[in-house]
């Protein structure tokens, strides 16, 4: 391979890993925009993701030693797989929201936000408790199929992480956009209290958030299932972090930052590990976000001045 | 009521006061010597852990099993060492349990730690309590050199003993057995940024530009980041003969799947870290095949001369052994020989007596004659080459010195 050939390869790598901290960042990022919390329990609720995912395919009748699936079948599997795990690690967001933080809702200060961290350790330890803590091997259901681009591949894996990305992304812009719902999101994001003297029901509008960034963490996890073959109890951390420095640096609160930034930390990630080694991933990733932090104190597409008082 | 209960309680504090006062030897039957074994139970390495601890179980209960040693019964404290925060082995756990042994005064003296790591944490506790503890598995040679006395046994005796040999010779002779027998020409290293991986890489890359094998580069895996395709395009792009990594499970347990994915046919070699049972379990079949491991230690598992014990061990311990079951056996085996003499020449059982009895070693045993220098290595200093074929790890020979 030539040094152009391996660079576009890493374009091609960073890319799909963008795509998956972006799917991780806009939980976060939706949370934010509407009650402003930082919910760490999403790492978590990613990692269960995979677990879930694990479960979903064993009652299909896939394990770790079956073959990859093509055709119909793997359409058919894909999409049940997608829609059961979304809907449980949603439903997960729904029940950490109502059990632990409906009742902090107006606590001022830091409360809020360390009980997320409680629930995140919660869901870690309940994952270690059960799988155990080796890494578990995640069933290859996508084939090995790779086209050239050039110099460089294209895997099916990465292809489907991609587009099966974009597909959620532009569903959920289009919500957020053109529906009830998403203008019930957006007033309730601008002004709680004057949302709830308008009719709408906060309440309501809130559990929607939390299952909506949840469903999504629960694609991400399945894309890293498929994507890197395996899952462990402490897979959320790194993952999770990158993607929340992602929601950051995008700007945090904005969903089209979220997804700017994912994209941004997965190539920083694959090129900076080629350009000057992988153990200066993390240097390289933060340095930037401290970078951009103090001449863009919002992010790149935050909002300049915050909507709320 | 309230009176009642509090008379109960006081007659439970003095009976437990009186048998607290009692001297050990009254209350326990016969008298005890407890070996600690601190082991990553849990974790990405508990597989080769869970070996160790049952090698050096099974040698506790034949002991005991015979009447102990004169007049000793052995007893295991068996402390885990990884924590859920590290996902593998961690080195300040690793301390935590050591200092555990210490304050119990009863235990004599220990077996492990599994992994160098722990230890460099855990030597220079050992010395201040003059306590030997004996490794089944770790190779850093940093931990027994006397240039680096000061700061892994400050008060001078050797306190780390081994049963396998050190990495000044596993990563070399790694280096010597890819150059000769698969003409091993560039090389790119990857380690895992703990002590021993780092380590090995060097003492491999060190030998591997000694034999003029061209070194394309080097650099450190995250054992927690998930991605590590980022490096292995990279390093497909330089297109080496051979991979060569220095480390343990976690960071294999990826670099298995995602190096077969992006370049399967590249020479792909590791250390006794990657020797571990459960790694095809771990990674999958086909991405562990072809994979080259070694061992700081004789091939073992396979000897016809140990049939029968790796029978007896399958049977009482429901696993398969590793060799470092085997070299755990052995630590135990000789700390009751260590006993032994140090009871013969009537002196008292104690952790320094035990210790200059385990350093004046000489015993034969199934991996052979054990004895140890100074410093405390052995001074057998075999080096094993395995391979992954078919999801099994097949003795390929004796690694080359040269």
């Amino acid at each position: 391979m030539s040094t152009l050939d391996v660079l576009l390869q890493q374009v091609v790598n960073g890319l799909a890993l963008g795509m998956m901290y972006a799917l991780l960042a806009l939980g976060f990022t939706m949370v934010y925009g509407i009650i402003e919390l930082i919910n760490f329990a999403h790492f978590s609720v990613f990692m269960t993701g995979t677990f879930v995912g694990l479960v979903v395919l064993s009652l299909m009748g896939v394990t770790a030693t079956s073959q990859s699936l093509t055709g119909l079948a793997l359409v058919g599997v894909l999409i049940a797989l997608f829609l059961v795990t979304m809907a449980v690690t949603g439903l997960l967001g729904v029940l950490i929201e109502r059990v632990c933080l409906r009742s902090l809702r107006n606590v001022s200060g830091t409360a809020p936000m360390i009980t997320t961290i409680g629930v995140a350790f919660i869901l870690i330890n309940a994952m270690l408790l059960i799988w155990g803590p080796q890494a578990q091997r995640f069933p290859q259901l996508l084939p090995n199929w790779r086209w050239a681009l050039g110099g460089a591949e294209v895997t099916f894996k990465q292809l489907v992480l991609f587009v099966v990305g974009l597909l959620l992304m532009i569903a959920l812009s289009h919500l957020v956009r053109r529906t009830t719902l998403g203008k019930a999101m957006r007033a309730t994001a601008q002004d709680a209290d004057a949302a709830r003297m308008m009719g709408i029901d906060v309440d309501r509008v809130i559990v929607l958030t939390f299952f909506l960034g949840s469903a999504l963490a629960g694609a991400g996890s399945l894309f890293f299932g498929l994507y890197y073959g395996f899952t462990g109890y402490y897979i959320g951390y790194t993952t999770g972090l990158r993607a929340f420095t992602s929601a950051v640096l995008g700007g945090i609160g904005s969903i089209p930052g979220a997804v700017l930034g994912g994209l941004f930390i997965g190539l920083t990630q694959s090129l900076g590990g080629q350009l000057l080694g992988v153990k200066w991933t993390d240097v390289i990733i933060f340095s930037i976000l401290i970078t951009v932090m103090v001449f863009r104190p919002s992010g790149l597409l935050g909002a300049r001045t915050p909507q709320k008082t | 009521m309230n009176r009642r209960i509090l008379v109960a309680g006081i007659v439970l504090l003095v009976v437990a006061a009186v048998f607290a006062g009692l001297p050990g030897g009254l209350t326990a039957q016969g008298k005890v010597v407890k070996i600690g074994l601190s082991l990553p139970l849990t974790g990405a390495d508990a597989d080769g852990a869970d070996a160790i601890m049952k090698g050096a179980q099974m040698a506790i209960a034949e002991i005991n099993a015979k009447g102990g040693v004169k007049g000793y019964k052995l007893e295991a404290l068996v402390y885990d060492s990884a924590t859920p925060a590290a996902g593998q082995y961690d080195p300040a756990q690793a301390a935590t349990n050591y200092k555990k042994f210490i304050a119990d005064s009863l235990v004599m003296a220990a077996v492990g730690p599994v992994m160098s790591g722990e230890g460099k944490a855990i030597s220079p506790i050992l010395s201040e309590a003059d306590m030997a503890t004996i490794t089944p598995s770790s190779t850093n040679p940093d931990i027994t050199n006397p240039t680096m006395q000061t700061q892994y046994r400050p008060k001078g005796k050797a306190v780390y003993f081994r049963t396998v040999t050190t990495d000044a010779y596993q990563g070399p002779n790694m280096a010597n057995y890819l150059f000769h027998a698969q003409k091993m020409k560039t090389v790119y290293i990857l380690d895992d940024g703990g002590a021993f991986g780092v380590g090995i890489a060097d003492s491999f890359q060190k030998r591997a530009g000694e034999l003029g094998v061209k070194i394309l580069g080097r650099d450190r895996l995250d054992p927690k980041e998930a991605d590590y395709k980022t490096i292995l395009t990279k390093i497909k792009g330089l297109n080496p003969d051979a991979l060569y990594y220095g480390g343990v499970m976690q960071a294999a347990a990826k670099l298995a799947p995602q190096g077969y994915e992006v370049m399967p046919r590249v020479i792909k070699a590791g250390s006794d870290g990657v020797y571990d049972l459960s790694w095809p379990k771990q990674s999958g079949k086909e991405a562990v095949e072809g994979w080259f491991c070694s061992q700081a230690s004789p091939e073992l598992v396979t000897s016809q001369k140990l049939e029968a014990w790796v029978t007896k061990f399958k049977k009482d311990m429901k696993r398969d052994p590793t060799n470092y079951a085997i070299t755990s056996y052995n630590a135990v085996l000789v700390i009751a020989d260590a006993v032994d003499r140090t009871v013969g020449a009537n002196k008292a059982v104690t952790r320094s007596n035990l210790r200059d009895a385990i350093q004046a070693t000489k015993l034969g045993s199934i991996q052979g004659p054990i004895a140890f220098d100074a410093n405390g290595d052995i001074l057998t200093r075999t080096v094993s080459i395995y391979q992954w074929r078919e999801g099994e790890i097949k003795y390929v020979g004796v690694a080359p010195e040269k």
